[in-house]
């Protein structure tokens, strides 16, 4: 779908609301995508994230779903502008749609679910030959509480996310764990200090420039 | 035709129980919390409300209550055998109440059913002595007893095999039914005063003996009487209580025996005289559902006979909790206990509210001159909630649409008719598949349902999230049925793949139909092409694309502002209705919403739903204009309460007023080919997206030139020598003039009262040229309903008869 998932709302939108000349302040957007395997509790980290919540019976996710959610790291204010898309694999075409121009991924897989697993390797790949190039990717192994059924071993997630320079947590969207830490650490190693998060200048957000020079490689992908 | 005032007696009773409780807080492999027993007990249950059977009490209603209560309303009435047979029976209609067990059961093998329950207090007589079982569900409601924490099933008509854990073998239901006739024939009830241990000793010791009956007999001093019994009547018993359930014969055995067939009149059901109260003469299934709209509670009948008894939460606070989830603390309270009595309920009050209707309204003769009889008239005026509530509205609706149904499919006219004021929910299943045309020819029990393919993961994990705050949904048969009707699906359309969302659009079918999967099959199966027709191609992208850009479209002809607006934050279609429309709003609505939406979708054709979406959107219109992009996408991400019965409402009157090629689009089921004065499939998706304003055929200008000259309001942008050649009568000429259009004025146009000119009509821009850059300027001006004429003026000269003026 040649479509963009965000616009140009953000130049003159809430980060314009700082007051210039008053730097104690930075007030950073940042798009981060969640992709994996259905049914891995990619919505339900979310879920956790934005609202502390969770839900037993979450429904699946079709298309995709937007949340925000705002924190703070020292003195930056960083508000995360969150898509949430549907894992099933026949979704995988609108993905583009949302990962195009995005800052930072969370790659989500079922530490019980080997498969789930192998499709996050697949995510991870593809967000390295199609995203920007200086996507932050964080690799969840989600359902942490049912880490006495696990399949997929700690150790062998964190080898690859360490070979493959991602962030890697083990995380329950259940119990709360690691949730806000994993987006913790995403913000803190986004950059903030250059002007391009700030406001006035989201070059890195505007889906639209890095459309139209994407557009020809992944209208199949 | 004055029913006689006879007082109603009860034909409906209640029993409770309570499931087995889950310990604390423990979850299943799959880290979902455990399904409640109660909620597996109501999916297990359903299909017992299908059997119907004269020797069979109807089972009507499951009902769940606080604390894993389950309550179960069957029919019930007459005298129980227990009763009656304080004192002597004939020996003949011992016979009679033999054989019609043997009925029954033979019935629930059918039914791959057995009773396991069998005593004589489950044993109903009518005043015909015509048998009928009570309560023979209980053991398939609890698979085997696994749900509740009571055994199921009276120690003194137990079969010894049973004792021994053996279940699910209709002989032991031989065996029960060997002991009740066996009691019945020796006039004595056995071991009154014994124990129940002691009772299971006695007969576990039978293991010994040869002739059980004889020893029976013996052992109550009624040897004389065993005797005196016809000796083929007593081989039979004691065929019936032989110790080894091989050697006992099968109810179908026992159906076609001798004893039974010599005198087949004497012993088979007697057809009772037909009911005084013309009530009674309608289906238990209804009388029950107006016995609830007239006011009756299950639960407020069961407390008033002190069967539900509520206790003050504090007495069961625990006084130590260890950290193995066991509890130190007060006793159970007695009213958890299992209490089986039976409580009737009352029908005076359903029978005085609906004793004075006469009979033409039980019994609506839908092919004679005076129908249609005016019941219910006037109310078709009040909210839906209200006539859905309504006890007499409900019983014409019922009973006007059970006569329907029944002439279905030479009815569907009036089917149709009768459904656009408002569908019954009682019959909603039903009559929504004879609005999608659905003949069902048992094509259903051929398809595969079981062989392992790719898509059963898939399936498998979206099941458990699918509407499963619904108890049925939510019950392991629901997510049986469910998984059988998607894998169907999937097996009977090989050009078709299983998208997400495809159970939320199952879903209404499956809730409404529950007991008939082949009803819910074919009706998704008929619903999918009507309104998505393509959508679950494996590539569905150019379906999807031309759906959401026909959806633009028609936003921006019915609600030029609000497209406008969303247009210019860039909130396209694309990141919000996808699940509207693939789920037709079953993914995003709950299901009594869905309902209501979906009974009036029903009637509309393939571009129903683009109006429902466009009158959410309508709904949430201050909001939206008053909203950024962010604020637009996390409302529909967290879609807030919208009202239905507007939506419903504002839907259908766009849905009314749209000429149909405005909402054209080239990916439906067509029926009929299209002519050079329809939209042509020159029109392609770059088109659509391209242009703001729908087109409309040549074909729909010319009937709204002929039929509705005042809903219409064509402008003729040519220049003012061609208008003066040529025109379309009462078009009005604005010459195409690029500079007017730089600012969205419409004064700009030098056209005197255009504003009110265009105002509530349909506005066509023609012209050869320039038409898609106008109508997008009338948009912005705010100017509703304009569209463009396809193929531009010059098709107008080919209409025949000529529709033009010309100088």
């Amino acid at each position: 779908m040649a479509t963009t998932a965000r616009s140009g709302g953000n130049a003159s939108g809430s980060s314009a609301q700082r007051p210039n000349g008053t730097q104690q302040n930075k007030n950073c957007q940042f798009k981060l995508v969640l992709l994996g395997e259905s049914a891995v509790g990619k919505s339900s980290l979310v879920l956790r994230f934005v609202k502390g919540q969770f839900h037993e019976y979450q429904e699946s996710t079709i298309g995709a779903a937007f949340l925000t959610q705002t924190l703070c790291i020292e003195d930056t204010v960083v508000k995360f502008e969150i898509w949430d898309t549907a894992g099933q694999e026949r979704y995988h075409s609108l993905a583009p749609m949302y990962y195009r121009g995005a800052q930072a991924a969370i790659v989500v897989y079922d530490i019980q679910n080997q498969d789930s697993f192998q499709r996050a390797k697949t995510w991870v790949k593809e967000l390295h030959k199609q995203a920007s190039p200086n996507i932050v990717i964080a690799l969840a192994g989600n359902k942490a509480d049912l880490s006495n059924i696990r399949v997929v071993e700690y150790e062998e997630a964190k080898q690859y996310a360490e070979e493959n320079g991602l962030l890697f947590m083990e995380t329950s969207a259940k119990t709360g764990m690691n949730v806000n830490d994993i987006f913790l650490a995403i913000a803190k190693k986004l950059p903030k200090n250059d002007g391009a998060n700030n406001q006035g200048a989201p070059a890195g957000r505007r889906l639209n420039d890095n459309e139209n020079n994407r557009q020809t490689n992944n209208c199949c992908k | 035709m004055h029913q006689s005032k006879s007082k109603p007696e009860s034909r409906l009773a209640a029993i409770t129980f309570f499931a087995k409780t889950h310990p604390g807080d423990v979850c299943g492999s799959n880290g979902l919390p455990l399904t409640p027993n109660s909620i597996a007990i109501l999916g297990r249950a359903q299909k017992l409300k299908e059997l119907k059977h004269p020797h069979l009490c109807q089972y009507l209603d499951f009902v769940r209550g606080k604390h894993e209560r389950t309550i179960v309303v069957s029919e019930y009435f007459g005298t129980t055998l227990q009763d009656k047979s304080r004192s002597v029976l004939i020996e003949p209609l011992v016979v009679r109440i033999f054989y019609q067990i043997v009925c029954a059961l033979k019935a629930l093998t059918e039914h791959n059913l057995v009773v396991h329950n069998l005593e004589p207090k489950h044993v109903l007589l009518d005043d015909c002595d015509n048998v009928k079982l009570f309560n023979y569900g209980l053991y398939h409601m609890t698979r085997c007893g696994d749900y509740v924490p009571f055994p199921i099933g009276n120690v003194r008509y137990m079969s010894p095999e049973r004792f021994l854990g053996s279940k699910n073998n209709i002989k032991s239901d031989i065996w029960s039914l060997g002991m009740i006739v066996a009691e019945l024939l020796l006039q004595t009830k056995f071991w009154p005063n014994l124990k129940i241990s002691n009772i299971a000793r006695k007969i576990l010791s039978f293991c010994q003996t040869n002739n059980v009956f004889e020893r029976i007999a013996r052992e109550h001093n009624c040897l004389e009487r065993y005797e005196q019994i016809n000796g083929e009547l007593r081989i039979l018993i004691e065929n019936c209580l032989s110790v080894t359930p091989a050697k006992r014969p099968l109810p179908t055995d026992l159906f076609t025996h001798e004893v039974f067939s010599k005198d087949i009149e004497a012993y088979a059901y007697t057809e009772p005289p037909k009911p005084t109260i013309l009530l009674y003469r309608c289906p238990l299934e209804q009388i029950y559902y107006w016995w609830q709209l007239a006011g009756g509670d299950v639960q407020g009948e069961l407390k008033k006979e002190g069967l539900i008894r509520s206790e003050a939460p504090i007495l069961a606070i625990p006084q130590l909790v260890c950290l193995n989830g066991k509890i130190v603390g007060p006793k159970r309270s007695q009213s958890y206990l299992m209490d089986d009595r039976v409580v009737p309920l009352k029908l005076n009050n359903l029978y005085e509210k609906l004793c004075n209707q006469p009979a033409m309204a039980y019994f609506p003769l839908i092919h004679s001159p005076k129908f249609p009889h005016n019941f219910g008239a006037g109310m078709e005026q009040l909210p839906l909630v209200i006539r859905e509530r309504d006890i007499e509205y409900q019983f014409y609706r019922v009973r006007l649409f059970s006569r329907l149904l029944k002439g279905y499919p030479y009815t569907s006219e009036m089917i149709r008719k009768e459904a656009a004021k408002d569908i019954p929910p009682y019959l909603r299943g039903p009559i929504w598949s004879c609005l999608l045309d659905v003949i069902p020819i048992g094509s259903y029990g051929k398809i595969d349902k079981f062989t392992p393919t790719s898509t059963d993961r898939q399936i498998e994990v979206d099941i458990p999230r699918c509407h499963q705050y619904d108890e049925l949904l939510s019950s392991p048969e629901g997510h049986c049925k469910l998984k059988r009707l998607l894998k169907a699906w999937v097996t009977a359309h090989p050009q078709y793949v299983y998208w997400q969302g495809l159970d939320s659009l199952t879903a209404p079918f499956l809730y409404l139909n529950f007991n008939n999967e082949e009803l819910a099959f074919l009706s998704l199966y008929k619903f999918i092409p009507k309104y998505l027709q393509w959508f679950f191609l494996k590539d569905n992208s150019a379906i999807i694309k031309e759906y959401l850009s026909k959806f633009s479209q028609l936003t921006a002809f019915h609600e030029p502002l609000l497209a406008k607006h969303l247009a210019s934050i860039n909130f396209i279609p694309e990141l919000f209705a996808i699940p509207w429309f693939l789920t037709m709003f079953s993914h995003v609505f709950p299901l009594h919403k869905i309902m209501h939406l979906w009974d009036k979708l029903m009637l509309g054709d393939s571009s129903y739903p683009l109006y429902i979406g466009i009158a959410i959107l309508k709904q949430l219109k201050n909001t939206l204009l008053a909203s950024g992009f962010n604020e637009c996408i996390l409302l529909f991400s967290d879609l807030p309460d919208i009202v239905m019965e507007s939506c419903v409402f504002e839907s259908q009157k766009m849905y009314e007023c749209t000429p149909k090629s405005v909402s054209h689009r080239f990916h439906v089921l067509r029926e009929t080919p299209l002519t050079e004065f329809d939209l042509t499939p020159d029109v392609t998706l770059s088109h659509l997206q391209a242009e703001m304003c729908p087109r409309i055929s040549a074909n729909d200008f010319t009937s709204l030139l002929h039929y509705a000259p005042t809903d219409m309001c064509a402008l003729d942008l040519r220049s003012a020598v061609e208008f003066s050649h040529v025109r379309v009568p009462h078009s009005i000429n604005v010459p195409f003039v690029a500079a007017q259009l730089a600012e969205p004025r419409l004064d700009a146009l030098g056209v005197s009262q255009l504003v009110e000119m265009l105002q509530g009509r349909i506005v066509i821009c023609m012209s050869n040229k320039h038409e898609h850059e106008f109508s997008k300027f009338l948009v912005e001006c705010g100017v509703q309903r304009v569209c463009v004429l396809h193929k531009g003026f010059n098709i107008l000269h080919t209409i025949e008869p000529n529709i033009l003026i010309s100088n």
